[in-house]
């Protein structure tokens, strides 16, 4: 009876597959070749098999990021809206999900957002809103993106939760609702949330600050940013003349995406962990050693183990920015304004101590749960309990799973330029290119009607 | 090996628990109860906040003197821009819908189309001219000019810390004589919400 419930348990938590592999091997050649549309199909049609229930949140987070590139705004405002509503649900932790995890893995855990994630999310959201026109409906998600940044902070404040390009996109709203204090306060957290990330504060976004600061008399605040000072702000101050502006928001790349490193070594309880592993982007072998938990009733004894931790792999990106050209003449070079790879590889270098001591619990304690299960349930029965043993010892090592949950369908990077134009029509091209300048695609909006005090936004998923 | 069997219970538990799921069910309950779910602006908020806003209105000094200079006939009211500066993403015409609601059902105003309706009543006119008989057909031209317009915002403040917020809104209406722009009367509803989320369970 005990082997049966032993077995049992076993199968139960070895069912409990790691589907983010699968997820990616499976979506992003749709993505590549058959598009945004083919993708939400595919994303809906195998939720239960690529996501389930504990990743839904990115079930939703995925195609909110899918609709908003194929121009479904109001599909990719419902889907963000489940998203935020299962994320802000997660707050209340599950003390089965948890202890379930130490014992299997963290995939078994309903996926909670990264600070990125949670951001990017409100950033699209308002761009969903500027695109539909609905300036009150973006204005609604940059308060509410507050929220969420300080509930971030809230939870850890020693990390870095801000994110320039959301406190840029926020300026923006506030300043098209004619809100021009609450514009000026959020452009100058604009350059302190650069500031705090590893990417620098492009140059245009610096021209909108200071315009908007000088504007509203705050000379004071643009001495406090510790930045040279701009002499003039021509296309800033054009945009607050002309009042119409073209908007362009250009998606480079595909993001990162989490892939598995596995590490093996000895433990040895009350001491050290020596553990070894190969670089998953240099192939380099590397060791370390930690200090070991104390670990209740794994005695002295040392023994072998492996574990699985995620790691960054860079995703091949044909697009690397953006040309635009305006009435066939102007020709601009939008520049970054939000580095994904760089966001994702912030929050695993934030969360690595956390993820390696939470992974190393476990694994430790199954294992010694393991060679403890092993030598309670011999038989006697030399051949029986040798392909026992090494059936649990392969159910272990099936169980050990690194989390490489993350939203699958994010750009590399966001580029971004304002156009102040003259009412009426106007072309816009916008040239996608590779690294050495080279030109991948080419976007093209044809006669866009400008009305007066309007700002029209375009959209470039250059998502390749 | 006791340890290995709690382990296991534990586990598998935690599992089945997992992939379980709770069955949906439905009951009607009465359209004016007041429910709090989320704690967000929900149905009850907003015929709240109309009917109370309304009477206030329509019972402040500025109506007596509307009356009489209307010869006892009353005033005629315009809905304008309401507009939605909360966190919330809030069904301002639902709001709308409730405010005219409360102003008819009091019988001390009259209230005339929107803009946007008028826009399609014109419309309607114009597609009448060309095409109904003489006999049904409505004339241009006739239409009762507001005396006043109703604007109004509605704002949000939230604190929270941890799993505790408190959400503070405040909604702001106005009432303006059309003719002369004089701001008749001013009135303000406001509602405290306590919301707590824990931040564990079984």
């Amino acid at each position: 009876m005990k082997r049966i419930f032993l077995l049992l348990a076993a199968f139960l938590l070895a069912s409990c597959a790691n589907k983010s592999m699968t997820r990616y091997e499976e979506l992003a050649p749709t993505l590549e070749k058959k598009g945004f549309e083919a993708t939400i199909a595919q994303v809906k049609k195998k939720q239960k098999d690529l996501y389930g229930s504990n990743s839904e949140f990115l079930y939703y987070y995925d195609l909110g990021v899918l609709h908003h590139y194929n121009r479904n705004f109001d599909e990719s405002i419902k889907n963000f809206e489940k998203a935020e509503k299962i994320n802000d649900d997660l707050y209340t932790k599950s003390v089965t999900n948890e202890a379930a995890a130490i014992l299997t893995n963290d995939n078994i855990r309903p996926y909670r957002a990264r600070p990125f994630e949670i951001l990017t999310m409100y950033e699209f959201q308002i761009l969903n809103y500027l695109a539909k026109m609905d300036l009150d409906g973006a204005l609604v998600e940059v308060k509410r993106s507050q929220i969420a940044m300080n509930r971030l902070y809230q939870k850890d404040a020693d990390k870095v939760n801000d994110n320039g390009f959301l406190r840029y996109l926020s300026a923006l709203v506030y300043d098209l609702e004619g809100e021009q204090d609450d514009a000026a306060i959020a452009y100058y957290k604009t350059v302190k949330a650069y500031d705090e990330s590893k990417m620098g504060l492009p140059n245009e976004v610096f021209e909108f600050v200071t315009e908007s600061l000088r504007r509203m008399d705050r000379e004071d605040d643009i001495r406090a940013l510790k930045k040279k000072e701009l002499a003039s702000t021509p296309k800033a101050t054009a945009v607050q003349e002309m009042g119409q502006e073209i908007i362009v928001i250009g998606y480079a790349g595909h993001s990162p995406i989490l892939g598995e490193m596995y590490l093996s070594g000895t433990f040895v309880s009350g001491g050290v962990m020596n553990l070894y592993y190969k670089d998953g982007e240099t192939g380099q072998r590397n060791s370390f050693t930690l200090v070991a938990p104390p670990v209740a009733g794994a005695g002295s004894g040392t023994f072998h183990i492996g574990f699985a931790l995620p790691e960054v792999r860079k995703h091949p990106s044909r697009v690397n920015r953006f040309e635009v050209s305006l009435d066939g003449k102007t020709r601009i070079k939008p520049e970054k304004v939000m580095d994904v790879d760089g966001e994702l590889r912030q929050n695993m270098e934030d969360e690595k101590t956390s993820t390696i001591t939470r992974t190393a619990v476990r694994v430790t304690l199954r294992t010694i749960a393991a060679q403890k299960a092993k030598s309670a349930t011999n038989t006697g029965n030399g051949l029986f309990d040798l392909v026992k043993n090494i059936g649990m010892d392969v159910a272990q090592g099936q169980l050990e799973q690194a989390d490489l949950r993350v939203g699958l369908f994010l750009p590399n990077s966001f580029y971004m330029t304002r156009l102040p134009v003259e009412p009426g029509s106007h072309s816009v091209s916008v040239a996608a290119q590779g690294s050495h300048g080279e030109t991948v695609g080419v976007y093209n909006f044809d006669k866009i009607p400008v009305k007066k005090g309007q700002k029209v936004l375009l959209i470039v998923p250059a998502i390749k | 090996m006791s340890k290995i069997w709690t382990i296991c219970l534990c586990a598998s538990l935690a599992f089945l628990v997992g992939c379980s799921s709770g069955g949906k069910k439905v009951s009607r309950i009465d359209s004016n109860s007041v429910t709090d779910l989320s704690g967000a602006w929900n149905d009850t908020d907003s015929r709240l906040v109309a009917d109370e806003m309304i009477t206030d209105c329509l019972n402040r000094p500025w109506y007596q003197t509307m009356i009489q200079q209307k010869n006892g006939q009353v005033p005629t009211v315009v809905i304008g821009q309401v507009r939605n500066k909360s966190h919330e993403h809030i069904n301002v015409e639902t709001f709308i819908k409730d405010i005219e609601r409360a102003l008819i059902n009091s019988g001390k105003a009259d209230f005339v189309a929107n803009a946007e309706e008028r826009t399609e009543l014109r419309n309607e006119l114009a597609s009448q001219a060309g095409n109904a008989t003489e006999e049904t057909r409505k004339d241009a031209g006739q239409e009762i000019g507001a005396d006043l317009m109703l604007t109004g915002t509605l704002n949000s403040i939230v604190d929270q810390e941890g799993g505790e917020q408190v959400i503070y809104y405040q909604v702001d209406m106005e009432l303006t004589d059309i003719q002369s722009h004089k701001k008749v009367w001013i009135g303000d509803k406001k509602i405290k919400k306590y919301v707590s989320q824990s931040s564990v369970k079984m």
